[in-house]
Order: C-alpha cells, then sequence, then structure tokens
C-alpha cells in the first residue's frame, strides 16, 4: 500500500515529465545558452569569451534597433487588430450561422494550412505586385496611379502577417462563440434587448474612426480620410447589426476567445520576419525578426542576436501582463 | 587598372548564385527557410551528404585508406598518389554545367570520374559564404577535418580562411594545368601570393541591370540616385556589402580597391540620399531577378549572369557596364585543412583547368572562367558563346572593373557596421 500511495503521488509529476523535459530541452536549455552568448564579446573569427561587462550590450542593441522594435509593435498590433475585425464576423457567422456547413466552413479557415507558409506569402508576392493581377487593372482603368504600389510597403507586411496569422484568431473566438448558450440570448431579446440605437451608432463612429485612424498612421497612409472610412463604416455596423443583446450577452461571452486569439496572434506577429522580408524587404519595412535574424546568420553577431532576442521576449512578456490585467484573465482560467 | 590589382578580395553575393537556366525563384525562400527552421534539417542533410560520400567505393582504381570514413590519416604527409574513391565537394547553386534533363548529372563530374574513377559527391550546400564558414568552423576551429575535400568560397572568404590557416597548401606538382592555365590578372593576390592555396572558380560583374522597356537605355550609375518617375520607388540595391559601397563609391569617383573608413561613411551617406528620396525600394540577395521579371522592380544594381538568365524571360532586360565602372568579384575553390582526399582535390583542380572542361562550364554558368584557353575551345563549338564579353571580358573591359579592397577583421566590422546602418540590419 505504500507503494500504492507513492505512485499516487508520482503521478501528476509521471504525467508532466514529456512535457516538462521538452520545455527543458528546446526552451530552458536553449535560453540560457542564449542568455550565456548575450554576454559574449568577440567575433566568430577570433572566437568569443564571457563577461558580465558586456551588459553594454543590451544598451546598444535597443538603442540601435529602437525603430525596428516600434516597428514590430505597430505591425503586430495593426495585425492584430486586422485579424479581429476579420476574424470576429467569420467566427460569429459559423458559430451562428453555418447550420450544418460549419464543419466545411471551419476546414476552409484552416485549409491554407495544408500549403506551405512560405508560398502562400509568396502568391501574396505575385497577387500585389506592382502590374500584378491586382493592381494592373486598376492602373489601366486610371483608378490608381501607376506609381502605387503596396509590396514593400507597411500595408503589405501588415496584410501578409494578417492573412498568415488569421486562423489563430478565428478559431479561439469561434470556440467561445460556439459554446454560447443560443437561450441566453432569447432570455436577454425577452427582457427588451431591442436594437442598440443611439448608442451603436456613436459607438460604432467612434470605435471605426479610431481604427481607422490606427491603421492609417501604423500603415503611413493619410490618417483623415480612413478614420472618416473607418467611422461611416462603423456608425453603419453600430446602427445596423449590433443590438443590445450582442452588447450584453455574446460580446461579454466571448472575450476570453478574443483574449486568447488576440495573444496567439500578436505575439508570434511581432517577432515575426519572413513576411518582412518577402512582401517588404526596404530597410523602413523591417521588424526585429529581420535584424536577429540577419544578426545571428548573416553577421554572425551572436551577442547582439542573443540580447534583442531577450528584449523581445522581455517586452513581450511585459505587454501581455498588462494586457492580461486589462481584460482580466480570469475569464480563461477558471474554466467555465 | 583593378584587373591586374593584386588585391583580389571583391566579394560577390554571399547571396545566391546566379547561373543561366536557373530561376532564381526559390532562392530566398530556400535559405530563409533553411535558416528560419531548419538548422536540424542542415545538419541531417549534411550528415547524409557525408555518409552517400564514403560509400561509393567500387569505382576506385585503389581504394585509399582515406576515403571510406576510417579516422583521417593526418591526410598531407600521408597523403597516398592515387586518386581516392570519393570527393566531398561543396558549391553553390547552379554553378557548374547541369544536363537539362537530369539536374543531378553534371558532366563535367562524369567527366572526372571516367578519367580518375573518382565519384564526386557534389552538394549545392553553399548559399551564403559566412552561413557556410559557420558551419565548417567548429571541425576546422578544432583541427578537424570538415568533411569537404574542396570548397568554393568568395575572395574576402577565402582570404580569411588562408589567413587563419584552415586550408592545405597545394602540391603545385600534381596541378600543371592550374599552373600553366590560370589568368594572369588572377595570380599573386596579396592572400595567397605564391598561388597555392586558392585557385578561381569562376568571376562575375555587379553592375547596372535595367529593363529597357521601362527605363531605356542607361549607362551611368547616376541612374540609381536619380529621382525619376518611371523607376523611383522600383530600385534594388544588393544586400553584399561589398557590391553596394563598391558601386556607390564609383559612383563618387571613387576606387573601391582603395577605400578608407572615411569612404565607407561617405557612401552610406550617399545611399541614404536615395533612400530618403524613395527610390530604393529594398535592399536584396538575388531575388531582385525575379523581381525584374515580374516588372516590380526595373532598375538595380545588378550581377552579370542573373541578367543573362532572365533575359529568356523577359528580353528587354540589359545587364550594362557602368561607365564609372564596375565591380569584380571572384569565387575560389579551397582545399580545407585535414581533408581526407586531398591529392583527389588537387586532381580535380588541375582537371577544371583543362581549357575543354573550362569551357563545357563556363557556357553553361555564364560567369567570367580564369581559364587560358578555355575561349578558343569554344570559338570552336559556339562562336556566338566565345564573343560574350561576359564570359571573356575585354580589356576594356577588365581595365572598367574594381576588385574591393581586401579589408583586415577590423576595417570588415567596420564596413559591415556602416552599411548595416542603412539597410536596417
Amino acid at each position: 500500500m505504500g507503494v500504492r500511495r507513492w505512485i499516487v503521488r508520482l503521478t501528476p509529476y509521471l504525467l508532466l515529465a514529456p512535457g516538462m523535459l521538452w520545455l527543458f530541452v528546446f526552451y530552458v536549455y536553449p535560453s540560457v545558452q542564449m542568455f550565456i552568448s548575450s554576454f559574449w564579446s568577440g567575433t566568430l573569427e577570433t572566437g568569443f569569451t564571457f563577461s558580465f561587462d558586456n551588459w553594454t550590450t543590451y544598451s546598444d542593441a535597443l538603442e540601435r534597433y529602437q525603430p525596428q522594435f516600434l516597428r514590430s509593435l505597430v505591425y503586430g498590433g495593426a495585425a492584430t487588430i486586422v485579424c479581429f475585425l476579420i476574424a470576429y464576423p467569420l467566427a460569429y457567422t459559423i458559430a451562428f450561422r453555418g447550420g450544418r456547413y460549419k464543419n466545411l466552413l471551419l476546414f476552409l479557415v484552416i485549409a491554407p494550412f495544408f500549403t506551405s507558409f512560405l508560398l502562400r506569402t509568396q502568391s501574396w508576392k505575385i497577387i500585389l505586385g506592382d502590374d500584378g493581377i491586382l493592381f494592373g487593372p486598376l492602373k489601366d482603368l486610371g483608378f490608381l496611379p501607376p506609381e502605387f504600389r503596396v509590396l514593400a510597403t507597411p500595408a503589405a507586411v501588415v496584410a501578409g502577417i494578417a492573412y498568415n496569422f488569421l486562423p489563430f484568431m478565428t478559431l479561439p473566438i469561434y470556440v467561445s462563440l460556439e459554446k454560447i448558450d443560443v437561450r441566453l440570448v432569447e432570455a436577454a431579446k425577452d427582457l427588451y434587448a431591442g436594437p442598440w440605437r443611439p448608442g451603436g451608432t456613436i459607438a460604432g463612429a467612434v470605435l471605426g474612426g479610431l481604427v481607422g485612424a490606427v491603421l492609417g498612421g501604423a500603415l503611413s497612409y493619410p490618417i483623415l480620410p480612413l478614420a472618416v472610412a473607418g467611422a461611416i463604416l462603423g456608425l453603419v455596423i453600430g446602427t445596423f447589426l449590433i443590438s443590445e443583446s450582442f452588447l450584453r450577452v455574446v460580446l461579454p461571452l466571448s472575450l476570453p476567445g478574443v483574449f486568447a486569439g488576440s495573444l496567439l496572434t500578436f505575439i508570434p506577429a511581432m517577432g515575426d520576419f519572413v513576411n518582412a522580408e518577402l512582401l517588404g524587404g526596404s530597410p523602413q519595412t523591417r521588424m526585429i525578426g529581420n535584424v536577429i535574424q540577419s544578426r545571428f546568420l548573416d553577421n554572425n553577431d551572436y551577442p547582439t542576436a542573443a540580447a534583442l532576442s531577450f528584449i523581445l521576449m522581455a517586452a513581450i512578456l511585459a505587454m501581455v501582463a498588462i494586457y492580461a490585467r486589462i481584460l482580466g484573465t480570469e475569464e480563461l482560467t477558471s474554466a467555465r | 587598372m583593378s584587373a591586374a590589382d593584386p588585391e583580389f578580395t571583391e566579394e560577390t553575393m554571399s547571396e545566391q548564385r546566379r547561373s543561366p537556366a536557373a530561376p532564381a525563384h526559390s532562392e530566398i525562400t530556400r535559405r530563409r527557410f533553411i535558416q528560419g527552421t531548419g538548422l536540424v534539417g542542415v545538419t541531417a542533410f549534411l550528415t547524409a551528404c557525408g555518409t552517400s560520400g564514403t560509400g561509393t567505393a567500387t569505382s576506385s582504381p585503389a581504394a585509399t585508406p582515406g576515403a571510406s570514413g576510417e579516422p583521417s590519416v593526418a591526410p598531407t604527409d600521408a597523403a597516398p598518389q592515387s586518386p581516392s574513391a570519393g570527393l566531398n565537394f561543396a558549391n553553390w547553386p547552379l554553378y557548374i554545367d547541369t544536363d537539362d534533363e537530369d539536374e543531378t548529372k553534371h558532366k563535367t563530374l562524369e567527366d572526372f570520374t571516367a578519367m580518375y574513377g573518382t565519384v564526386v559527391e557534389y552538394s549545392e550546400v553553399i548559399n551564403d559564404n559566412e552561413e557556410f564558414f559557420g558551419t565548417i568552423r567548429p571541425a576546422l576551429q578544432g583541427g578537424q577535418d570538415s568533411g569537404w575535400d574542396l570548397v568554393v568560397l568568395t575572395d574576402w572568404m577565402a582570404a580569411r580562411l588562408i589567413r587563419l590557416g584552415w586550408v592545405e597548401t597545394f602540391d603545385l606538382a600534381n596541378m600543371p594545368n592550374k599552373v600553366a592555365n590560370l589568368q594572369d590578372v588572377y595570380k599573386g593576390v596579396d592572400f595567397d601570393p605564391t598561388d597555392d592555396h586558392h585557385a578561381p572558380w569562376q568571376s562575375g560583374m555587379t553592375g547596372l541591370g535595367y529593363d529597357s522597356a521601362v527605363t531605356g537605355d542607361l549607362s551611368s550609375l547616376e541612374a540609381l540616385w536619380t529621382d525619376d518617375p518611371r523607376w523611383t520607388g522600383k530600385v534594388t540595391f544588393l544586400t553584399e556589402m561589398r557590391d553596394t559601397i563598391g558601386l556607390t563609391l564609383l559612383k563618387l569617383g571613387k576606387d573601391p580597391s582603395q577605400a578608407t573608413e572615411a569612404d565607407a561613411d561617405e557612401a552610406v551617406a550617399e545611399i541614404q540620399t536615395a533612400l530618403d528620396a524613395g527610390i530604393i525600394r529594398a535592399f536584396t540577395g538575388n531575388e531582385y531577378a525575379e523581381d525584374m521579371v515580374a516588372g516590380n522592380v526595373v532598375l538595380a544594381m545588378a550581377w552579370s549572369g542573373d541578367v543573362i538568365a532572365k533575359q529568356a524571360e523577359k528580353e528587354t532586360l540589359v545587364w550594362q557596364l557602368p561607365d564609372e565602372g564596375a565591380m569584380l568579384w571572384t569565387d575560389n575553390m579551397l582545399i580545407p585543412k585535414g581533408a581526407q582526399n586531398k591529392y583527389t582535390a588537387e586532381l580535380f583542380i588541375d582537371f577544371v583547368y583543362d581549357p575543354a572542361i573550362a569551357a563545357q562550364i563556363a557556357a553553361w554558368v555564364n560567369y567570367v572562367t580564369p581559364v587560358k584557353g578555355a575561349q578558343e575551345v569554344l570559338a570552336a563549338e559556339d562562336p556566338d558563346l566565345a564573343e560574350s564579353p561576359l564570359i571573356f571580358p575585354s580589356d576594356e573591359v577588365l581595365s572598367k572593373v574594381k576588385i574591393f579592397k581586401s579589408l583586415t577583421e577590423e576595417e570588415e566590422t567596420y564596413f559591415n557596421d556602416e552599411f548595416s546602418v542603412v539597410t536596417g540590419n
């Protein structure tokens, strides 16, 4: 019976063991290794020496690559907003209007994953080509000036990131919407939840305007026209599509999904470098991931690359902590 | 007068190689992908290459001790003077004549097998000088065999390996062709005055590439700094420091073969003006070639072979030797220290210095061959190709090309750092 007790006691650890081992080998060990190399000095040719005096690598890196850090934050944030704007209606439609096509629609959301991520990004390059299938005809018809382009601009990078991470936003939101008991909505309606006017109209216009302005700023497009367009769109949506039952029942209950989805999108988006490489390429669209990538592999500047990685990690942790504070993780962890 | 300049330390694209039938579309993709995700895969791949390299002992007349995975027998001294069964050769993609039907077949390598019985394990694993250096460094630093018998690296990287003492010294008695047929301009370079540590493989030029249908005819590097609605925002510079800084210095009327740190500052400031004016769209490896075909890029700092290759897809593409001059770079064969099959590697180097073989390679890769007599051989087979100034540059062309200065390690760090300020690295 002593043995039995021991087994019972050990079970949780045994169950945790594979995961812990995995994390240790592929996360803890490389992190330690990287932490050590961030305090190296020297070159590949002469070899590296370790010293804590080399902490200046951190401050130098932070100072020198501030623009790229900022850009990653902005692009990651913009891509997350775009993802949310596309994913929420999509997930909502699948969850509540999908009917018997629900599974098919969900499959379609993840279908792009069956193709190589690089291939898909590369094909964006073809679609967005200066005289490609999208802009070529528009230019011929005179809707766009001949010098107009999206490739190698922030818009291309953000669009690429948003596209590549869309399923990570859609699926968690879908799951949280799917769980909602429709009877709650019916109950809300019985309790006189109707169209949300004029609150929806005002809130829609304000939020739409804000989102337009933020995206315009992030993508270096004219802010005012985008803010106006956003406000008009938001006004229409707020007036006609948002009901009180949505506002008071569906939206709050779906927040855990939004929270999870935005983290799953924002964190990898901020560290992404492939989109900036393939769809950007310009020094003005380089993200911190590109810098780390080229410091590591092209310049063999391991200390700076390692220091940048740690700064990025710390920055993301801090931001996630603040975000969790605001939106609250209890919703997620309390397992309702 | 830089072609004869002994400082043969221009660099090439550490990015991708370019070549005729060589579609460039997969370059960055493949490279970044491997870099980004697959160190494990690369290792596995290299291991696979290594293993298959040792398993082909049958065709050898005299299988040598060093050939088949036995512990290294200090090859320099004990190298048996008979060809080994295998030869592990690392080169850049699409940098040797390749069969149109079967891209694993290379006539030059088959000819070598026919002559010596050695099966060449040919691996296109070099995509970037620094990156490849990173893979062989640990072994060489530890005094061990890198696994390769022959590698091809650009001058500045070759210079680094020679400086570090990580390459074998050739036994020139084994390479009469190389001694006799190496073009004079390549002889006595500063990093190898005795010409017995490296052997040039191919050279190429960096100049102006443009789509003549859009830009009209151009001949001056000024165009890269001219805000013109026809090409503003559709211009690319290269990520290769020596190419971009080199051409910028030429534009400024300075000599890249004598570049100083002050010159680097000035060049970087000059590049910044083009960047600020919105002329430069991006800094690229050889993806610019693909973008030129797609019409996203109409004017670029370009490698000669790339543009020639892409003419098949877009006839209006032009590679132009700029009025101000162009950059010349050379890739070199080296035998890493401790190579298992040094003698066979020497035989191979000598083999490709046979004018007939050199002509065979040059005709396919479209780059400048360093071998005397190749032009005459080609003239008999394909007179048009033998006239190509890109494979056989005339003295007039050679008088206009510059080789980037051979930088000390300190200078190199300085130049790279300055350059990375404009490229955002």
